[in-house]
């Protein structure tokens, strides 16, 4: 645990340096929902249908903002590896008294801490200048879905940080998947309606899993046995991406 | 004294990760070997605990894409024994580093075993990792954090309590002067200083084993005799230290033992002294005349002589035999021109360039 505890000291040490980066990681989904979701909100008047429900379209894009959110954390904290690769540490880092797992909980959890607090703000100016209702009976298991989705799409994006070494490579080719991963999922519309194709694809997308469940927890939409195995679902991404975190680490030099 | 030996071996397959290699495992015999009476007996870590570090028949293969194969380490078998400071010397890309990363867990062999203190460094990589510390060839500073914070991380990683921390990096501040820049940021520090604070990390903990790759790159005079006195104290009290370096005169003045390795393999090992002078038997003749002649320089070729450098009135002349070197100077004495005569043992500088000299030759 200490070894874990020393690598989250290490992330917090660098992110104090940088306040404007601090502030930007926590305010982005903010602004992503008070713009976004106020637009499109407007434009749907009446909001969406869900089975036989009608929901407003921020309620509906609250738990989208969330997984992206998650997501960006994610994919900030991935880019680390390339500055950490560029200041030569990276290379020392792996000589010290720990095993690669532990290094990337460590890199993962003070970022995880971050999207809790980037979550719990989420959700109080969603309620408070959207009038968004939650249901806050489930907000730890708000946070542990935040928690496992930051974790899952870090350890995720960083099999493909270890494999691609050039920075702009990188950047692009997450850049794509990015943008893919968002429009093939049920971030920002819902799936009933879309054609059978697309509705293949967003249902094989950890993006959806997540982001149903988050949507279930929050605003109760979903039916349980079917969030239950997208759950678990996401559980098997996590400890998958997890191992091929571990094993490309190893053969990252 | 043994300071240093090597264990082969011969015509063994060895297996790992499904490959198969063949053949090579015993053949990479140094040509030169000192102090090894353990070469010709076969033996897997043979750790016992005056052993540090046990390399045998150490192979790293790199294999890219649309280009040959990369033998960076080419069975490569040696010993280091506790307390010792070991000097892992070759030219540029012989395979120092990539045997260090191996040593260090940065990289899995592809094939043969190393083991540090008794830990194979493959299966046990934890307990290596427990044992070391390392200066890699890279820099390696956190640029965003202060000279102070880099050395409290560095600690906090090592398992360091926080008074121990403060109090450890008071002490290495004021060794490698980096007092006065506690609170400057990595980004902002010259390249001698930020390899001084990368070096000043090792000495926060007692790791039994360290690694150095070229640690005083960069570093001025008197910096590099500083760290050089630092890691000879910290030789003293029992810690192991391998290190490379392109300094010939830096390892000779403080490496215990060494190998010179060139194209992955092993060229020549053993003791320092050993090395220096038992292999090739190397002698500098350095004579300087009232004025040179013609004659001068004939008489001296007819010694057939490895090397000849001249200079205003000077000659350094290197040769094999004793006899030769002896004949030079009584040739010298005759001309009655001479003023001055050394004979002095070559350095290992000399050692070096001929060792590699005559590897290149015969590969070429
Ligand atoms: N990751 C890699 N992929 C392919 N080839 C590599 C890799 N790392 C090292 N090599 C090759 O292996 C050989 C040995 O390299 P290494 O860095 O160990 O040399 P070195 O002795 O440390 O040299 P130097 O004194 O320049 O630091 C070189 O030919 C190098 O190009
Ligand atoms: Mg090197």
């Amino acid at each position: 645990m200490k070894e874990v505890l020393a690598v989250m000291y290490r992330e917090f040490l660098i992110r104090r340096t940088s306040p404007l980066w601090l502030f930007f990681d926590v305010a982005v989904p903010l602004l992503y929902l008070l713009m976004f979701g106020v637009a499109f909100d407007k434009a749907l008047g009446l909001g969406l249908a869900i089975g036989g429900d009608s929901v407003s379209y921020n309620q509906f894009f609250l738990a989208g903002v969330l997984s992206m959110s998650c997501f960006g954390s994610a994919m900030n904290q991935s880019y680390g590896f390339f500055v950490d690769r560029d200041n030569g540490i990276f290379y020392e880092f792996l000589t010290y008294p720990m095993t690669r797992g532990q290094f990337l909980l460590g890199k993962i959890l003070f970022q995880c801490l971050m999207s809790v607090v980037q979550c719990v703000l989420t959700l109080v100016a969603g309620v408070l200048m959207l009038e968004i209702g939650i249901q806050w009976e489930f907000l730890l298991l708000v946070f542990c879905v935040v928690i496992i989705g930051a974790a899952g799409w870090f350890f995720f994006l960083a099999i493909f940080a270890f494999l691609i070494r050039r920075n702009d490579t990188y950047n692009t080719a997450i850049n794509v998947a990015y943008f893919l991963l968002m429009f093939l999922s049920s971030l920002f519309y819902p799936l009933e309606n879309v054609p059978g194709w697309l509705k293949v694809l967003s249902y094989g997308n950890p993006l959806t899993w997540q982001t149903d469940a988050l949507r279930f927890l929050t605003i109760g939409v979903g039916q349980i046995e079917f969030i239950v195995i997208e759950s678990l679902c996401f559980g098997v991404f996590l400890l998958v991406s997890f191992w091929g975190a571990i094993r490309t680490l190893q053969r990252a030099i | 004294m043994i300071v240093s030996s090597f264990v082969g071996y011969r015509g063994v397959n060895i297996k790992r990760g499904g490959g198969k290699c063949k053949g090579g495992p015993g053949s990479n015999f140094p040509e030169m070997l000192v102090d090894c009476p353990s070469f010709s007996k076969p033996q897997r870590h043979m750790y016992d605990d005056t052993t540090a570090i046990d390399v045998v028949d150490l192979l790293k293969v790199f294999e890219k894409k649309n280009r040959a194969a990369v033998r960076a380490v080419d069975y490569i078998s040696f010993r280091v024994r506790r307390g010792e400071i070991f000097g892992l010397l070759g030219p540029n890309g012989a395979g120092k580093s990539t045997t260090i990363k191996i040593l260090t867990t940065l990289l899995p062999p592809t094939s043969g075993s190393a083991s540090i203190l008794g830990y194979d460094v493959v299966s046990h990589p934890l307990e290596v990792r427990k044992s070391i510390c390392v200066v890699v060839q890279e820099n390696a500073v956190e640029l965003y954090l202060s000279v102070r914070n880099n050395l409290r991380t560095f600690g906090r990683f090592h398992g360091l309590t926080w008074s121990e921390i403060e109090r450890r990096a008071d002490g290495v501040s004021e060794l490698f002067g980096l007092r006065e820049h506690q609170h400057e940021k990595g980004v902002d520090l010259s390249g001698g200083l930020k390899r001084r604070v990368q070096v000043a990390k090792i000495f926060m903990i007692d790791t039994p084993i360290v690694f150095l790759d070229e640690a005083t790159t960069g570093m001025d005079t008197f910096n590099k005799r500083a760290t050089l006195q630092a890691i000879r104290e910290e030789s003293r009290k029992g810690r192991t230290i391998v290190l490379t370096t392109h300094m010939l005169d830096e390892a000779e003045e403080l490496c215990d033992a060494l190998a010179i390795v060139n194209h992955g393999r092993v060229i020549a090992a053993g003791s320092t002294d050993n090395v220096k002078s038992m292999g090739l038997r190397l002698l500098n003749v350095s004579l300087t005349f009232e004025r040179l002649t013609n004659d001068i320089l004939r008489f001296i070729h007819a010694y057939h002589p490895y090397k000849i450098e001249t200079s205003d009135h000077s000659i350094e002349v290197k040769v094999r035999e004793e006899e030769a070197a002896l004949g030079i100077l009584a040739g010298a004495r005759q001309t009655g021109l001479l003023r001055h005569f050394e004979i002095t043992n070559a350095s290992l500088e000399d050692v070096f360039v001929e060792l590699i000299d005559k590897k290149e030759s015969v590969t070429s």
